[in-house]
């Protein structure tokens, strides 16, 4: 069974896909028809066609199936404003001792750097809290390849062990850096896939720390004919992609 | 100020806080901050493989004063 879907990069529509039809993300196969990278002020929009053997939750026929796929694109925005509307609820509960010490922390750094700042709670996880860090000194806050938005990271989360909770994972962000810098690594691996293919040369990537090069190893993990591997020593390492031909 | 900074991260991590002390010498072209905190807690600023020390200095670093004259933070033992 042949299905189309569109989203604003190929793990948004992959996702897209994968929640319409009922189905795990490596239950089906995904063929890239189109990819428009976005630039830095403009949206990349992929489509892509996937490839089931499952008989999927979708009912059969082409009118139906049309209207589903343009239905596909309004629900995601749904979802996206459904989560909006999650988290300006959740910004309304009132925050627990441990997060007004983690957000009082975080503010009184960035504060002391020199760069007045709104810290306020972005998400709640299980063993997650994620924070969100405005000031008019983005660019110094999240600083080259997010350096500086790391260490404060960091160092928020041996203080958040300090105050006896080293179980919950502090997450920083600001202006949705880690959600673009997430979606650009995903763009990466696709295209070194891509080249790695075309060429049978392997690729090695940007030193990236442990979360990053996760990101990549799972993009690609279900390329039957691309293996990923990291090389190098210490937090920053680089990731290989190599081609491994038909199996 | 650097030197607030360096106080109000080490004092938020270390077990002795008052046992912190900054000197701060003023060169031409930088700064440099002597840190000394209590022979405990050591291990805590510096970190494994000295990862709290390296974000320290690169949170230093990143403050808006420091875009105009370097600032080096030194870890005495």
């Amino acid at each position: 069974m042949i299905y189309e879907f569109e989203g604003k990069t190929e793990r948004e529509a992959i996702e897209l896909a994968a929640a319409q039809l009922g189905l795990e993300t490596d239950e089906f196969d995904v063929e890239i028809l189109e990819s428009l990278s976005g630039g830095l002020f403009k949206k990349g929009k992929v489509k892509i066609r996937v490839h089931t053997n499952f008989d999927s939750k979708i009912p059969e026929g082409s009118t139906e199936r049309e209207a589903l796929v343009a239905g596909a694109t309004v629900q995601g925005e749904e979802n996206i404003r459904q989560e909006r509307k999650l988290l300006s609820e959740e910004e309304r509960i009132p925050m627990d001792e441990f997060e007004e010490k983690i957000v009082a922390w975080t503010k009184a750094v960035v504060d002391t750097m020199g760069y007045p700042s709104k810290v306020s709670v972005l998400f709640r996880e299980d063993k997650k809290l994620g924070l969100k860090v405005d000031t008019d000194n983005t660019s110094m806050i999240i600083g080259k390849k997010g350096k500086n938005i790391d260490a404060l990271q960091l160092l928020a989360n041996v203080y958040a062990g300090k105050l006896g909770r080293e179980d919950v994972k502090v997450i920083l962000d600001s202006e949705n850096y880690r959600i673009r810098r997430e979606e650009s690594l995903v763009r990466i691996a696709y295209e070194s896939a891509e080249q790695v293919r075309r060429t049978g040369r392997s690729i090695l990537l940007e030193p990236m720390n442990p979360f990053e090069r996760r990101i990549v190893h799972t993009t690609l993990n279900d390329i039957v004919d691309i293996e990923t591997k990291s090389e190098g020593e210490g937090l920053y390492k680089q990731v290989r992609v190599m081609f491994r031909g038909r199996r | 100020m650097e030197r607030d900074l360096v106080e109000y991260i080490v004092k938020s991590l270390v077990d002795e806080p008052e046992a912190v002390d900054i000197k701060v010498i003023e060169g031409e072209k930088s700064t440099i901050l002597e840190l000394k905190v209590a022979e405990a807690d050591i291990g805590k600023v510096i970190g494994k493989n000295g990862r709290i020390a390296k974000a320290i200095r690169t949170i230093l670093s990143a403050s808006a004063n420091a875009q105009s004259k370097r600032v080096i933070l030194e870890i005495l033992d």
